[in-house]
């Protein structure tokens, strides 16, 4: 007798309706050096939608997240091929203004990155780069985006202090703040949450639902519980390569694809 | 069951000598380790002593003229200190100006733009620098920089000088190269690689993902450094400054080579003038008279004490950084 068993598929990748899709990054190869590291990705980010991106250690995951803002352009050797579509125009082209892509893109680290100046310089700091705001504008920019990331009312009262003297989740929170601050299109979360305890990365879960009203967020996880709760869209990376993405809830309840399945029910990762 | 001697006692002590050789060796090493520290401190001390007994005699015969008074005059055995304090500290900070700007540029080059491939050429420079010694920077200073600095600086400079300007009284001086500014230019390319290495270490601790953070939010390279990677390293760059000012405020071949050696306060930049170290340097050998010897004896005291202040408070700005 000779069963017929279905073949699972090996990649499967949903295709977004073109109107609602703000960051399309197309064939996209990434090279440390002679190792390269992605392998033709090709995937969209809704707008106003929280996209998480999981997969094993190394999978490339951080690496797609590094250069859809081209931070990678910081180290020689480094390089992408493809195309990064932010509203339709190419960004990683070479006479796109990087600094000024980096502000329509904001990126958010694994640890608390504060600078060494005061809570309110800490989150003044980019809009300064880029507008003229008077003093009162300034203020009113810095309070909302400190409430936004849930961080108000524990630093409105020592605003002048420094950034570092805050606690872990505190710092991160008023990196949020600072990135939103410059007001960005999309903003970028490298696993925000890997470095602080329990009660802060609720509160910075809460904070990421928030945002999701005003920006295209990425989030790069290693918690598959956090991306099942904030996502809407999840992408499965592996060795280099976009396995699957859809719908978060369809990914993580029928994965279509053997390697997603195995990941999400924990046989391998 | 037999319970042997070497199980008895080990339930008392933690670490239980294996014999009683291995006991007395670990006394005894102790015992050397607390003698090399305390010799550092009674080498130190007695310096101090000496230095004060020593110059004893200046400061009981001129009491406050010495740190006052630029009269400095073997002959008629008259000394007064400010002189030789003045070209130190002037000639010090003039290198440190001079030096500060560079040493920034080299470290935040080597740290933020150098390509990989000039990183190791460069950064090996920069220590071949610190292992040129002294005497040799002060021969190359007095044969080679200073007629080349009197014909290419020193004279177009004064030439230029209006008659009765603040400007002509700074830049008058004989043109022959030696003088306060040539010395500090010396100086600042002998303390360069001291303070850029430190630079260098410290821009290097700061985390990439915070440089990639302001990088991330669209600052230039440029906004990046003022902003952001200098006032982090902000106290420990303080630091860094302090020592190599306490370089060059004790540096004395290569200073008395090429400051013209000429006691008095030093009135303009091209002028002859004198440090502490150059003066005990140059008059040590023939100080026969006691006063003499007295008073480069309080001198030397005077130089110690202004250069442990400065490693002090280098030390303090060091230490408070760890704490922020």
């Amino acid at each position: 007798m000779n069963v017929q068993v279905e073949m699972p598929q090996e990649t499967a990748v949903l295709e977004l309706p073109p109107e609602i899709v703000k960051l399309q990054i197309k064939d996209l190869n990434f090279f440390y050096g002679q190792k390269q590291s992605l392998f033709d990705v090709s995937v969209s980010f809704a707008a106003n939608a929280v996209t998480a991106l999981i997969g094993p250690s190394g999978c490339g995951k951080s690496t797609l997240l590094r250069t859809l803002n081209r931070i990678y352009n910081l180290y020689p050797g480094q390089r992408a091929t493809g195309q990064v579509l932010l509203d339709g125009e190419d960004m990683l082209g070479p006479r796109v203004n990087v600094a000024a892509l980096r502000a329509r893109i904001g990126m958010v680290f694994q640890k608390p990155t504060p600078f060494p100046m005061s809570i309110f310089d800490n989150v003044a700091y980019g809009v300064r780069l880029y507008e003229k705001l008077g003093k009162a504008d300034l203020a009113n920019r810095v309070e909302d985006s400190l409430r936004r990331a849930a961080l108000w009312d524990e630093v409105k009262d020592k605003l002048k202090e420094s950034g570092l003297s805050l606690s872990g989740g505190q710092q991160q929170r008023l990196c949020v703040a600072r990135g939103i601050a410059v007001k960005p299109e999309v903003l970028l979360l490298d696993e925000p949450a890997s470095a602080l305890d329990p009660i802060s990365t609720a509160r910075l879960e809460e904070t990421i639902s928030e945002l999701k009203r005003d920006y295209t967020i990425v989030i790069v996880t290693h918690n598959m519980g956090q991306a099942a709760r904030l996502s809407d869209h999840t992408g499965f990376m592996y060795l280099g390569k976009l396995v699957e993405f859809g719908e978060t809830e369809q990914l993580f309840t029928n994965p279509v694809t053997t390697r997603a399945r195995d990941y999400i029910t924990g046989r391998f990762g | 069951m037999t319970v042997t001697a070497d199980t008895a006692p080990a339930a008392a002590a933690p670490a239980p000598p294996r014999s009683a050789f291995g006991a007395a060796f670990d006394r005894g090493f102790e015992i050397l380790c607390f003698s090399a520290a305390t010799f550092l401190l009674t080498a130190l001390g007695g310096i101090v002593v000496s230095l004060v007994i020593g110059g004893w005699p200046a400061f009981q015969t001129f009491g406050l003229n010495f740190f006052v008074s630029a009269e400095w005059d073997p002959v008629q055995e008259i000394y007064g200190a400010a002189g030789a304090v003045t070209g130190t500290l002037v000639s010090a900070t003039l290198a440190l100006v001079l030096a500060l700007p560079l040493s920034l540029g080299i470290a935040i080059f080597l740290v933020e733009l150098c390509p990989p491939i000039l990183r190791r050429p460069i950064g090996t420079a920069v220590e071949l620098l610190a292992g040129i010694p002294s005497i040799v920077y002060g021969m190359w200073g007095l044969f080679v920089f200073a007629p080349w600095f009197a014909k290419h600086v020193q004279m177009p400079i004064m030439m230029s000088a209006r008659p009765g300007t603040l400007w002509e009284t700074i830049t008058t001086g004989v043109p022959n190269g030696a003088g306060i500014l040539s010395a500090s230019i010396i100086l600042a390319i002998m303390i360069l690689p001291f303070i850029a290495a430190t630079m260098r270490e410290l821009l290097l601790t700061i985390p990439a993902q915070v440089r990639e953070s302001a990088y991330g939010l669209g600052s230039t390279t440029f906004e990046v450094v003022r902003k952001v990677s200098l006032p982090y390293i902000r106290t420990g760059a303080i630091g860094a400054v302090m020592l190599g000012l306490g370089r060059a405020l004790g540096e004395t071949m290569a200073v008395t080579f090429i400051i013209g050696n000429a006691h008095g306060f030093p009135t303009s930049i091209f002028a002859s003038g004198s440090t502490i170290a150059s003066t005990i340097a140059n008059e040590f050998a023939e100080a026969t008279e006691e006063l003499h010897a007295a008073s480069l004896i309080a001198l030397g005291l005077v130089l110690f004490v202004i250069t442990f202040a400065v490693l002090a408070l280098a030390r303090l700005l060091i230490g408070r950084q760890q704490h922020t």
